[in-house]
């Protein structure tokens, strides 16, 4: 009941907090007490009903339907605190926690001076008040008799839960949805302060207390995209590091918008231009971010995508429409009436020369990219079937191409006015070093036209870069971070360029202990072992050892497949060897073993009959059930072994057999059994036949193979045998030192952008 | 430079862009039909269809390649060839979309989706088990 309770009072007070700030707004001072005292209600209750869900998390209560389905008591501490927002239910819930602590700081830092504080609290009210009635539809905090009811008596408390997926089981679940979804809340952030700057009519001063705000989006989105690449890279397994998946193309968006706003932000900062430009794109970056939780969460994209969508029910469908339309709506309000004011707004032409011009096309690049990969993804919505990711590809190559040269040129160009003479001789330099370097590359065996171009560009926004930041480092260290966060850009560019063109992958069947060459390395598969997993102990797991050999060092690859109970299916996880200059790859396939027996091998026996096959004669005796119970619990469980007790005759000897088979997990394994002094035929016990008493009982399927006939036909696996798909990624350590620096320069440039308003 | 040029300019960028990206694009739809559809496209397709337990289904070292039986929705049988090894929850699975193109006769696989039943869905029976 507290959760709930919690959530309730959370969405009184955030409407009560919109209308008091609303009320200063319209010019009642004395009410800005009361929306502060009801916003940090409000935040208090959601920071209270998170905290709550943590509690019967790890207390595990399992008659709260949430804790229920995504938690075990298996479950190790940080993959249990995962679970915290594994499920829809859970991942509003969080999404709700960070806006809510955002805001906390937000009023804070608006309160230090006049900075649009009642404009900017209302509708960040409004977002908070929107996710709190989003929990109330969809609440983590159902009992399971409330969620099954009529099913599940009141009162019942389930002994243990389902557990979390095996896909999540692992130390990114623990940081990239968080990390996410802070990026995710903080969006609103730059949104409200533009509706704001509408509301407030006053276009000048507010970039400069937002520019940090959307800096800090912009970082921590990038931090969170960048983590979920490397998941999906070296967990799942999907073979790269971004696969144009809706769910990465959702975050990705946004992130492009809010990066072109940074810039025109800048550019409004020096010159006063772009001011309706970055209003539109504050808005667009929040409304994107909306409209991407809609496509992923409102299973409508069930068909088209690697996650796995569960369908959240119609009120959360409907509520996340209402929730978008109610946001374009105030936005597309806002413009309608100041539309007078906006369009009286133009400034002093500028020149195509300058900094900003460039700056403005730079950005209207990255917005052409958001709205391709924007109506890529929205295309299986609007007509049946899907888009070739391919089209990703083709199109942002280009695009990519464009922006790395507009990035070089940019930095080359003044402000205002730029000197035609003194801007090509800029170009001069840099150009010369990455024309030498690409030839370089050409060389070496960059052949693509467009890729060696991409290269070129790549390499002239890196020189202009480093030179630039060489030379501010000594002077001004704080203004260091644009040129950070631009070499990285360049380096992932590099990255981009060696490791998706030029890897090579094959698919290769490792049969065990035979040595197979590929990209210069010797392979090995050595076998399988089992090993064990503190957070599932419900599966066996196997490594598929396979030892690598070149130039006489060793090294062994545990590439990882297993059979999910949770998921009913073959889980696998890649390994990789990490060289300075690429990683060596290995996902596994699959598991090859050789078939045994045939369908014309198989003969039925009932119980004493006597049958001849080819030389020998032979009789089913009886079933051997062993230490089973009879009718059998093992049975139910997919988990036992029976045998069937056979006589067999040959022109010498008679002997009796037993053949057995084994089922783990409801999959059956057969052994093959031989004749001591006969080694032609081989026996396997493969199938026990239930068939009425009144036609005489159970009867046994045998396959009787004669050795001396059987021969493997063309293709055929003849030992057991390791199915992987291997391959090279040239440089991707560069693409990662890229991301990772891309970052690191968002974060070194808020703490200047923060330093000019203080000062 | 005056706006009346610049907006020529950019005008004709964006027309420039869009015709790449309208191009592009309807090559890039990968539509749903079924096997006899896809037999008259040239491009890649994707065809949803069910599994055929009772014929051949093997792995194929020689070619690395994933054999199987499919049947679509109606009831067109085609032999499908698949680069790569049994997906993930191929024998659970409620239906596959397999997505290629048709070559003589056979439907080459690029890329294999299992639908499955949805397990994530929690049930009472679950519960029950639990117990």
């Amino acid at each position: 009941m507290l959760g709930k309770f919690l959530i309730y009072s959370a969405t009184i007070c955030a409407v009560l907090s919109i209308v008091s700030f609303l009320l200063v707004h319209f010019g009642k001072e004395k009410f800005l007490k009361f929306g502060r005292t009801f916003y940090n209600i409000a935040a208090a209750s959601v920071i209270g009903a998170s905290a709550f869900l943590l509690f019967i998390i790890l207390d595990h209560q399992f008659q709260y339907t949430y804790v229920w389905e995504q938690s075990n008591r298996e479950l190790g501490l940080a993959l249990l605190i995962s679970t915290f927002y594994s499920g829809q239910e859970g991942s509003f819930m969080l999404w709700t926690f960070m806006t809510a602590v955002i805001g906390i700081f937000l009023m804070r830092y608006l309160g230090k001076g006049d900075r649009l504080e009642p404009q900017v609290m209302a509708v960040f009210s409004l977002v908070l008040g929107f996710l709190t009635f989003i929990l109330i539809l969809k609440s983590p905090f159902n009992y399971v008799w409330d969620s099954f009811a009529g099913e599940v008596e009141y009162g019942f408390i389930p002994q243990d839960g389902r557990g979390l997926n095996p896909l999540l089981q692992n130390f990114w679940m623990s940081i990239h949805p968080p990390t996410l979804f802070v990026g995710f809340s903080s969006m609103a952030v730059p949104f409200c302060f533009a509706v704001a700057t509408l509301m407030k009519n006053r276009y000048k001063d507010w970039i400069n207390f937002a520019l940090p705000w959307l800096l800090f989006s912009g970082g921590i989105l990038g931090l969170g995209i960048m983590m979920g690449g490397y998941w999906a890279y070296g967990v799942l397994g999907w073979g790269g590091y971004w696969a144009w998946d809706p769910v990465e193309n959702s975050s990705f968006i946004p992130w492009l918008i809010i990066v072109a706003a940074i810039h025109t932000m800048v550019a409004q900062k020096r010159t006063g231009g772009y001011k309706k430009t970055n209003l539109i794109l504050c808005i667009s970056a929040y409304l994107l971010v909306l409209y991407s939780t809609f496509l992923t969460r409102s299973g409508i994209l069930g068909d088209s995508s690697v996650h796995s969508f569960v369908d959240p029910g119609q009120e959360v469908y409907l509520s996340l429409i209402v929730f978008i339309s109610s946001f374009i709506l105030i936005s597309l309000l806002a413009f309608i009436l100041r539309f007078k004011e906006l369009k009286n707004l133009n400034a002093e032409p500028n020149k195509l020369l300058t900094r900003e011009s460039a700056l403005f096309v730079g950005a209207l690049t990255l917005c052409a990219s958001a709205i391709v990969i924007l109506a890529g993804t929205s295309w299986p919505i609007i007509a049946k079937g899907s888009i070739d990711i391919e089209f990703y590809n083709k199109m942002n190559l280009p695009i990519a191409i464009m922006i790395a040269f507009i990035n070089g040129m940019s930095l080359l160009l003044k402000w205002k006015t730029s000197d035609e003479k003194t801007f090509f001789k800029g170009l001069i330099f840099p150009l010369i070093l990455a024309s030498i370097v690409t030839v370089g590359l050409v060389i070496v065996g960059v052949r693509d036209f467009l890729f060696a171009i991409f290269a070129l560009a790549a390499l002239f926004s890196f020189f202009v870069n480093a030179e630039i930041a060489v030379r501010v480092f000594k002077k001004q260290r704080d203004n260091v971070g644009a040129y950070i966060a631009h070499i990285g850009l360049a380096l992932l560019f590099l990255g981009i360029i060696a490791s998706s063109k030029y890897s090579k992958d094959e698919n290769i069947t490792l049969e065990i202990n035979k040595p197979v060459s590929a990209f210069g390395y010797t392979m090995t598969y050595i076998g399988a072992s089992t090993f064990e997993d503190p957070n599932n102990r419900k599966d066996t797991k196997y490594h598929f050892n396979i030892l690598l050999e070149k130039d006489g060092k060793e090294m062994v690859l545990k590439p990882v497949m297993y059979y999910s109970s949770f998921s009913e299916g073959v889980m696998k996880n890649p390994d990789i060897a990490n060289f300075s200059t690429k990683d060596l790859y290995i996902s596994p396939m699959g598991l090859v073993e050789p078939e045994v027996f045939g369908d014309t091998d198989m003969v039925v026996f009932k119980k004493g009959e006597i049958k001849q096959i080819g030389d020998v004669n032979v009789e089913f005796i009886d079933f051997d059930m062993g230490n089973m119970t009879p009718g059998g619990e093992e049975i139910q469980s997919g988990n036992f072994e029976i045998g069937a007790k056979i006589k067999v005759k040959d022109s010498k000897y008679t002997e009796t057999l037993l053949p057995k088979i084994k089922y783990v997990e409801g999959n059956p394994e057969y052994f093959e059994t031989k004749m001591s002094g006969n080694s032609n035929y081989s026996f396997y016990f493969v199938k026990m036949n239930i068939v009425g008493e009144d036609q005489g009982g159970a009867t046994a399927t045998l396959a009787i193979v004669d050795n001396r006939t059987k021969q493997p036909k063309e293709g055929d696996v003849t030992a057991e045998s390791l199915i992987i798909n291997a391959s090279i990624k040239p440089f991707i350590n560069i693409l990662w030192a890229g991301t990772i620096i891309l970052v690191m320069g968002f974060f070194i440039s808020i703490i200047k952008r923060k330093k000019e308003i203080v000062s | 430079m005056n706006s009346k040029l610049k907006m020529w300019i950019g005008g004709f960028i964006i027309l420039v862009f869009g015709a790449i990206a309208f191009t592009v694009f309807s090559e890039s739809k990968i539509e749903y039909v079924d096997f006899k559809e896809a037999e008259k496209r040239l491009r890649k397709v994707e065809v949803k269809g069910y599994w055929q337990k009772d014929k051949e289904t093997k792995f194929d070292g020689n070619t690395n390649t994933f054999v199987f039986y499919m049947k679509d929705d109606s009831n067109t049988e085609m032999k499908v060839i698949y680069e790569g090894a049994k997906p993930n929850n191929f024998e659970v699975a409620e239906a596959i979309v397999v997505k290629g193109k048709i070559k003589d006769g056979n439907f080459l696989a690029s890329d294999i989706l299992t639908k499955c039943p949805s397990k994530y869905e929690a049930s009472p029976e679950d519960i029950k088990k639990e117990s």
